[in-house]
């Protein structure tokens, strides 16, 4: 009987790790080798060096850190918004379902495809905001070719995009809360904002915190948008590790420090989400000892 | 036991059966219609494609068939790139730009050419457009057609270009001043290629050079001045801030807005510029960049060639292609119907072509100034640190100093190490 | 007022897109009169390879993503419903990490795969990475429906003498449909969207599906930028999308939830 079950289950995480264990397994030995334009495409061993060069290049902690920049600021963005849209969703309004699958549209659409309409929308001088600022007669803001600015636009169309993802999560958790307490709490004429802080919050704690991970894992594994929006331009300001890690592979032919580069951004994710849910435990166990 | 002399009777005939049978499969297999297969990016596709039928028609023993690729040279590349990782590339021939020549033959995915098309191929092909055909000593690439910076300027604002930056710098505050452009001059600025062709030549006209027997020389006063002279374009406001995100197409969309009195851009723009419903008909001329005094007018070579790929099952057929579309007769062709400037000099030559097309002798005049990317199987990774970096100078604050010094560190280091390794 | 705002937010850059993709070019860049035009679909529909292509393409991998998906996920969402809690919360936490997992950083290693098995450019092929991305979440959304299921319904079959399959076949996978329905939704959307794999796993541009085909598509007229071709390319290839959110926007969402309830 019990045999039974695990070969149901054995093509599954048969191809499970074929997906996502070998390749990281393949990239630990590929770090070790230089495989590039200069060897012919042959793999030659050659120790640490790639990670001496990934620890080494500048580049590397740049796109790391403007990853991590980008990842903060669309996450904690999207969250915010994500909590405002799905409480305001939870309220019993006339045409909730249809403006629920409204809002729901961005996510589903295709990110290269709409990554090709922000870069529409942005463009200087003939885009629709450009235009709107020219008939305002205000000065044009140049979204795409600023570096300060193009990270901030790379937030926007990110966080238009998967917002709707993250209120869609908080809604469901959100309708497991049972009405009698917001009934008592309005008994006791609690504020609207003490409902939220004392009730709504802390028990939608799960779910905020599986949003969270989910979307910072995605985040960081930024590719579609970045590639498509502003190749990670204007000068590199907005390159993510996996473009950075493209171009090595599929530009400059070198697989080896690809490979090294990959495994870099997945320790990076990795210490990123530990961290997070460390804190989140810790916090928690704090309010804990405070009650 | 079957006595020798029926069995040697037998062997024979069976050698006889056989022979005759492998010789009918060869007749069948010369007698097969042998396909070819060309990536080329969609503009080239749709240009070929009465040559392409043309060719089919006389050659009934070869299928050319043309696939469109994407229409940004970059992309085009990941897509030929990608197919030739994944092993079993479709293709024969390839249309590729001279800068990443190298990088292939490097990668050994191309088939030298002088076995095929011998030691004189390139005699004929006018000056400038035979660079960056041939090296490491073998022939890897034949152009197709040649393509070279130029400086487009309009002829209803001013009496004659300007041939200095300072004059340019000048002319455009003045039109500027005056109300009649709100823009100077529009580039190429954007983080990629295109930025790098621009940058050679501003640092050619300032007397510098990118890389001088395999040493970068990005921090020589010349590239300090170079790069710097950019930046100023910039802030003083002749060319528009958007220019950090401007590709050709959105350099030409300005342009033939009306909105700047200079752009650099290739020949096709010409074409562009002059259709029935241009707004800038017959007002546009061009030159080649501008430079210091005693400087070279230099013009970014960017030709397109044909290659052939070294896993091409059909590589005789295909080179028999290579030949058609390079031809003579297919140049004059292109340049008839399509405006692509020819690379042979006896089509430049043609009496018939300089008869109808008045700017040809121009494109020579300008491709004789052609310079070259550096040729090197790294260049991709030289130009990208070039790109990055002088994109940061016309986006920020970055000082031109020491921006450049910061890229020559960064070169000598990619350099030095064989691509990043020590 | 709120709730206008948030269909403005949503919508207002995709009715840019539609107001776009119906004018001329010369209109876009300020240059030339207004006026509509389906010039920027007609281009579209007659390209070469046609659009209408790369639709078909997507379609193609997305039915076998999905199905694939399917047919791996259901036994193995049963057979962790059936283990034993500690033994299944170690593995589902595994499949958990893989959700999560940004599929981006697989590509080099899926593209030597594809090298290395023949994979590439065969649609069908590219239906086994995309099950694998999809399986995680999949998995975790079944179980959690198969947990939903009283024990005791199994039981009553088992004692009618029903074997695994036929149990699997009559008791629980109608119970199932729900869950499937929209497990199966979000696969599809998956394959419809991803991106990175696509691009390296097909180099044939006539097999291209719609994320790489759209970040690589070619205007018509040449050297200007296509941006009405773009805009009807963002149409055209989105419709299909909106119109399956409509129909199905109740198994979407309930499938996205459930998860999150359960995971």
């Amino acid at each position: 009987m019990r045999w039974r079950l695990w070969l149901l289950m054995a093509p599954a995480f048969a191809l499970l790790l074929s997906i996502f264990a070998a390749p990281l397994l393949h990239y630990l030995w590929l770090s070790t080798q230089v495989q590039s334009v200069l060897t012919g495409l042959k793999p030659q061993p050659i120790g640490a060096q790639q990670w001496l060069r990934l620890w080494n290049d500048g580049r590397f902690w740049q796109d790391s850190w403007q990853t991590l920049r980008f990842s903060a600021a669309s996450v904690s963005l999207e969250m915010v918004l994500g909590l405002a849209v799905a409480l305001l969703l939870n309220q019993p309004l006339r045409g909730r379902g249809l403006l629920r699958t409204f809002s729901l549209l961005p996510w589903a659409l295709p990110t290269t495809v709409m990554a090709l309409g922000w870069r529409w929308i942005f463009n200087d001088p003939y885009g629709p905001i450009s235009r709107m600022l020219a008939g305002l007669e205000l000065p044009a803001i140049p979204f795409l070719s600023n570096p300060a600015l193009t990270w901030m636009a790379t937030v926007g169309a990110d966080t238009w995009k998967t917002m709707p993802f993250v209120a869609l999560l908080l809604l469901a958790g959100l309708q497991t809360i049972p009405t009698d307490l917001y009934e008592a709490a309005a008994l006791e004429e609690a504020t609207q904002w003490q409902t939220l802080r004392r009730i709504t919050l802390p028990l939608l704690t799960p779910y905020l915190l599986i949003a969270l991970l989910f979307r910072l894992a995605q985040a960081v594994g930024v590719f579609d948008l970045i590639q498509v929006l502003t190749g990670g331009g204007p000068a590199g300001s907005t390159e993510s590790l996996a473009l950075y890690a493209y171009l090595n592979a599929m530009r400059f032919l070198d697989f080896g420090y690809s490979a090294t580069l990959l495994l870099g951004s997945f320790a990076i994710l990795l210490i990123l989400c530990s961290t997070v849910a460390l804190m989140w435990r810790w916090s928690l166990r704090w309010q804990g000892g405070l009650r | 036991m079957i006595p020798p002399r029926t069995l040697r009777r037998w062997a024979l005939l069976l050698i006889a059966i056989l022979g005759s049978l492998s010789l009918a499969l060869l007749g069948l297999a010369t007698e097969r219609v042998e396909p070819v297969l060309v990536l080329m990016p969609a503009p080239f596709a749709d240009a070929t494609a009465e040559l392409v039928s043309a060719f089919n028609r006389s050659h009934p023993r070869i299928a050319l068939s043309v696939t469109r690729g994407p229409l940004e040279t970059e992309a085009v590349s990941d897509l030929a790139i990608s197919s030739l990782l994944l092993g079993e590339s479709p293709y024969d021939l390839l249309l590729m730009d001279v800068s990443w020549t190298p990088k292939y033959a490097a990668a050994g995915w191309l088939e030298p050419l002088d076995r095929w098309l011998g030691p004189d191929a390139l005699d004929d092909l006018a000056p400038g457009a035979e660079l960056g055909n041939a090296f490491s000593g073998q022939l890897w690439r034949f152009p197709l057609v040649a393509d070279m910076g130029l400086l487009y300027w309009r002829t209803d604002l001013m009496e004659a270009p300007p041939r200095t930056p300072a004059e340019l710098i000048a002319i455009s505050r003045r039109l500027q001043r005056e109300g009649r452009v709100p823009w100077g001059y529009v580039w190429q600025g954007k983080q990629y290629e295109g930025l790098s062709c621009v940058v050679l030549e501003v640092l050619r006209g300032f007397g510098g050079h990118w890389l001088v027997q395999n040493e970068p020389q990005l921090d020589s006063p010349a590239a300090e001045a170079a790069t710097g002279w950019l930046q100023d374009l910039v802030r003083q406001g002749i060319t528009p801030e958007a220019v950090a995100n401007m590709g050709e197409p959105e350099a030409l969309q300005l342009f033939q807005a009306g909105d700047a009195a200079f752009m650099r851009n290739w020949p096709y723009a010409w074409a562009e510029l002059n259709k029935p419903d241009s707004p800038l008909r017959g007002k546009v001329a061009f030159t080649t960049m501008v430079s210091e005094e005693g400087q070279p007018h230099a013009a970014t070579q960017g030709s397109w060639g044909f290659s052939l790929l070294a896993g091409s099952k059909h590589n005789a057929a295909a080179v028999e292609v290579l030949r058609f579309l390079t031809s003579a007769d297919a140049q004059k062709q292109l340049n008839l119907r399509w405006g692509y400037t020819p690379t042979r000099l006896s089509v430049f030559e043609d009496p018939e072509l300089l008869a109808t097309n008045p700017i040809l002798a121009d494109l020579q005049q300008a491709l004789a100034a052609a310079v070259l990317r550096p040729l090197s199987p790294v260049y991709a990774q030289l130009s990208d640190l070039l790109y990055r970096k002088v994109n940061t100078v016309i986006s920020g604050d970055q000082p031109a100093p020491s921006a450049m010094r910061e890229l020559q560190s960064n070169s000598e280091r990619l350099l030095r190490s064989n691509g990043g390794h020590a | 007022m709120a709730r206008l705002l948030l269909l403005l937010w949503s919508l207002g850059p995709m009715f840019w897109q539609l107001y776009s993709s119906l004018k001329p070019s010369e209109a876009l860049s300020g240059v030339g009169a207004g006026g509509w035009t389906l010039e920027n679909y007609r281009q579209l529909l007659q390209g070469d390879p046609p659009f209408l292509t790369y639709l078909i393409n997507s379609v193609e991998v997305g039915a076998s993503s999905t199905a694939l998906t399917l047919a791996l996920a259901v036994p193995c969402a049963y057979a962790l419903s059936r283990l034993s809690r500690r033994q299944a919360r170690a593995l589902t936490s595994l499949v958990a990490a893989a959700a999560a997992f940004p599929a981006v950083l697989l590509f080099l290693a899926l593209l030597e795969l594809a090298r290395d098995w023949h994979l590439a450019n065969q649609l069908l092929a590219l239906s086994l990475p995309y099950a694998g991305l999809c399986l995680p979440l999949v998995i975790l959304l079944l179980q959690a429906a198969f947990a939903d299921i009283p024990i005791v319904l199994e039981e009553a079959a088992l004692i009618e003498g029903m074997d695994l399959w036929q149990r699997l076949r009559w008791i629980l996978l109608p119970l199932m449909a729900p869950a499937m329905a929209s497990s199966a939704l979000l696969v599809f959307l998956f394959s419809w969207n991803e991106y990175p794999i696509a691009l390296t796993w097909l180099s044939r541009t006539e097999l291209l599906t719609l994320a790489p085909a759209m970040a690589r598509i070619a205007g018509s007229s040449v050297y200007t930028i296509p941006y009405g071709a773009f805009a009807a390319a963002t149409v055209l290839g989105s419709a299909p999308l909106i119109l399956l959110m409509l129909l199905f926007q109740r198994q979407i969402i309930s499938g996205l939830t459930q998860g999150a309830i359960k995971g």
